[in-house]
């Protein structure tokens, strides 16, 4: 093994990937918004991949880089996976609450997580009447009746 | 000879058959479902005969098919065709073809037709399987095949509360005496050191003297078991109950099997296991007493019945106490004279029985139904050929001279009178009173049978000629017997339900030829069989190549000069009975009613059967009931609760403890994996 990259040297590197896992795993497990625990998921996925890369170049060879490409592609995948799903959740409950998803249960069981509660407020997402207007040459252009929120129930 | 004894199964084989045929091409031959069945037992009939004539030389058919090898109990399929085989087989044939040439005029029309003449070919199968048979266990098996055809036959309008309450009760009183049956033949194997239970083994003179050393109690035991068995099949007291009830079932049912057939299989085992009963003088003389106290019973319930069905069947039971008062005659030095006797008597009684039930049911095909007495009368002119038929068959039942019972009748008392003798000489057992005392009780019932007999036929056919109304709820439905307190089958209406279909057109005419034909043949046989058989020895040297009832080298010779005395007794009992019956029933009289009145608690006794039956209710079936009740209550809360107490848990481990944990929050699920995967590295780390 080459003798620049000592076992100390090496802590440091899982010291820093167990770090990124454990916060991970933390946002996963405890944030409600969809996308944030996909992304903390990646998160882990990462803390691995700079473990495996320390491994790597402390046994002096090729193996962690290269599998670290795996799960970068792995990762691409469920990537595309992932987010396909929560699109078609959001499109189901025009939310990215996954509290709401809890019913998927046995009958009759207490709602562990009540929605409603603890959510983050809806924050009113300024609507194309807060646009700036743009002038065409010449063309007043057309005012929308409604909120652009509203094209999609 | 061998190779015709070798075809002695086609004597069971050849009804099977016919039966199968009925049973499963039932849906194409419908009403003419009566064929195979006829030709298969007209053809066993035929084969019997070649049977007969050609028994001596070869006694046991070497035939044996292993049925149970099982280690110490080897029971081959062994058919032997003996003298008292064939004659059996002869009798049971002839009148079975003849009962199934009358059903088929009976019974047409009725939408079971076929079911019935499966069942028929399915009972002479068992019954001549039964007396072919050449080992007890054999026997038991066929045994409890004619007990269970005729529970099928019995309870063959099954849709008739009354019916199939019949057919129970027939079924199960059989049973209890098919316990005896099965217990006399474990004994049997116990006690016989070559653990063979054919009869020529069994019945040997090497075994018995071995029995009599080793296992006397045995010598005690199994006779009485097997007449225990006996007492159920053959309806003796106190398991005679059934057969009166039998008389819900079709008349040829009741002609075949409560007459000719399956009630003479129990005097059959009694007779086959003379040797047995040579050995055992008490028990005889037990058999004998209860065929008395039998007979008695049985004659003095038929004097007051009103459905003639019904004198008929006490009448059955009471000419079955005759037959075994003869059996339990055999002492030693009357063995086989007692015991030809005693068969002699059951021959010519499945001629005269069945006449007279076959031509009962011809009046009752005639009257649309109605069987009760007290509702016609006057029919000589209407159903000449029953009439004649009918008279025939009651002279022969009365022992009148000439026709055939009274052969037998005075063979069975002459026996008797032997056997007091023979038990009052010097080496007898001292009991010779108890069967003069015997002799003199049969002599009573010969008049009171001749009383009955005259009663029925005068009662039915002189008189002023009544028809019952054609359109009435009786016909068809029988009359309703105001003091019946009957709980198994009134007595006089048990006959409702039996033409349903389109007997208007005989109402008030002779049967068909298909009825009046074997009516006829069984009236000459009614007749002459007696005489031909009788007096000419015929029968008695034919029953004597029999293993069982060859003289042995300790009988004495006796010297059976004609019995005058008990003869002309006989006659003149019998004459009597007649001549009372036509004083009181020639006309309408009111002297009956006088009679009745005047000794009223023996009339009701006489007419409530002496209340047997609400005895046994009170004493076996209300029990029984009760268990019943108690056993489904515990089966219900008990049994029940405990099974879904035990399926309660798996209910309550799922839902309540191991469901909350898929709460439907993909955290919580990823929580727990994470934990699990934790938990694994730990113990892995722990125990590697």
């Amino acid at each position: 093994m080459p003798n620049d990259f000592s076992f100390e040297m090496l802590t440091n590197y899982l010291l820093v990937g167990a770090t990124l896992m454990a916060l991970g795993m933390l946002g996963f497990l405890s944030r409600r918004n969809l996308i944030v625990m996909f992304l903390s998921a990646e998160m882990m996925l990462q803390g691995v991949a700079l473990t495996l890369v320390g491994f790597g170049r402390y046994h002096g060879n090729w193996t962690g880089q290269v599998f670290t490409i795996v799960i970068l592609t792995v990762a691409a995948c469920e990537a595309s996976i992932a987010l396909a799903l929560i699109l078609i959740l959001f499109n189901r409950r025009s939310s990215l609450d996954v509290s709401l998803w809890q019913e998927i249960r046995e009958p009759g069981q207490p709602a562990i997580v009540e929605p409603e509660s603890q959510a983050e407020p809806e924050l009113a997402v300024a609507g194309p009447e807060s646009y700036p207007h743009l002038l065409t040459a010449g063309i007043e252009p057309p005012h929308p009746t409604g909120a652009w929120s509203n094209r999609r129930d | 000879m061998d190779a015709l004894v070798r075809n002695a199964w086609l004597v069971p084989f050849l009804p099977l058959l016919g039966g199968l045929i009925a049973a499963v091409g039932g849906k194409w031959f419908k009403q003419q479902s009566h064929l195979p069945v006829v030709l298969g037992i007209g053809l066993a009939f035929c084969v019997s005969l070649v049977l007969v004539a050609s028994v001596g030389q070869t006694k046991v058919a070497p035939v044996p098919i292993e049925w149970l090898t099982i280690s110490g109990l080897v029971v081959p399929i062994q058919f032997q065709a003996d003298g008292l085989t064939t004659m059996m087989l002869a009798m049971v044939t002839f009148v079975a073809t003849l009962v199934a040439i009358y059903a088929s005029g009976y019974m047409a029309g009725d939408p079971g037709y076929p079911r019935f003449f499966a069942v028929v070919g399915l009972f002479v199968f068992s019954m001549t399987g039964l007396v072919l048979s050449a080992n007890y266990l054999l026997t038991y098996l066929f045994w409890e095949g004619v007990g269970v055809c005729s529970y099928l036959l019995v309870g063959f309008w099954h849709s008739k509360p009354e019916a199939a309450a019949a057919a129970k009760k027939a079924f199960l009183v059989n049973r209890v005496g098919d316990v005896g049956f099965a217990i006399a033949i474990f004994w049997m194997w116990v006690t016989s050191p070559t653990h063979d239970l054919s009869y020529a083994s069994f019945l040997g003179e090497g075994n018995l003297e071995h029995l009599k050393v080793a296992a006397p109690a045995a010598l005690i035991g199994i006779p009485l078991l097997l007449f225990w068995a006996a007492t159920a099949k053959s309806a003796q007291v106190p398991l005679y109950v059934w057969l009166p009830d039998a008389m819900e079932g079709p008349t040829p049912v009741s002609a075949l099997i409560h007459a000719a057939t399956m009630v003479t299989a129990g005097v059959y085992l009694v007779a086959r296991s003379t040797p047995l009963m040579v050995m055992a003088p008490g028990v005889q003389l037990t058999v004998s007493a209860i065929g008395c106290i039998t007979a008695l019973l049985a004659a003095s319930i038929a004097l007051t019945q009103t459905d003639l069905k019904r004198v008929m069947a006490y009448s059955t039971v009471s000419q079955l106490g005759y037959m075994f008062m003869a059996l339990g005659a055999g002492v030693k030095g009357v063995t086989e004279f007692a015991v030809i006797a005693g068969m002699f008597h059951l021959f010519t009684h499945a001629f005269f029985k069945a006449l007279l039930f076959l031509s009962s049911g011809s009046v009752m095909h005639a009257m649309g139904g109605v069987i009760d007495m007290r509702e016609f009368s006057g029919l000589r002119h209407r159903l000449p050929v029953t009439h004649w038929t009918f008279a025939t068959g009651a002279l022969a039942l009365c022992g009148v001279p000439i026709f055939a019972g009274f052969w037998s009748k005075d063979e069975v008392l002459s026996s008797l009178m032997l056997a007091g003798k023979t038990a009052n000489a010097s080496e007898g057992s001292g009991w010779g009173w108890a069967y003069y005392l015997i002799y003199g009780v049969a002599i009573l019932t010969a008049f009171m049978t001749a009383f009955y007999t005259g009663r029925a036929y005068f009662m039915t056919f002189w008189g002023p000629e009544r028809l019952p109304d054609p359109t009435s709820a009786a016909t068809h439905h029988g009359s309703t017997e105001p003091e019946a307190v009957h709980h198994s089958g009134g007595d006089a209406h048990g006959h409702s339900a039996d033409h349903g279909h389109g007997h208007d057109s005989h109402f008030g005419h002779e049967s068909p030829p298909s009825m009046t034909i074997p009516l006829r043949i069984l009236a000459v046989c009614a007749l002459l069989v007696g005489l031909i058989f009788g007096p000419s020895h015929l029968f008695e040297h034919h029953l004597k190549q029999t293993a069982q009832l060859e003289p042995t080298a300790t009988e004495h010779a006796i010297e059976h000069s004609p019995d005058y005395v008990t003869m002309v007794g006989g006659t003149l009992a019998a004459l009597l009975g007649i001549g009372l019956s036509y004083s009181l029933y020639f006309r309408p009289s009111p002297v009956p009613g006088r009679l009745a009145g005047q000794f009223r608690p023996l009339y009701l006794g006489s007419l409530h059967k002496f209340y047997v039956d609400e005895f046994y209710t009170w004493l076996l079936v209300r029990p029984t009931q009760v268990l019943g009740l108690t056993a489904n209550f515990l089966d219900k809360y008990l049994v029940d609760g405990l099974v879904q107490g035990i399926s309660w848990i798996p209910r309550l481990v799922g839902r309540h403890l191991l469901g909350p944990i898929q709460n439907g929050l993909i955290q919580y699920y990823a929580a727990v994996t994470a934990l699990s995967v934790g938990a694994l590295l730990l113990a892995l780390f722990l125990l590697v």
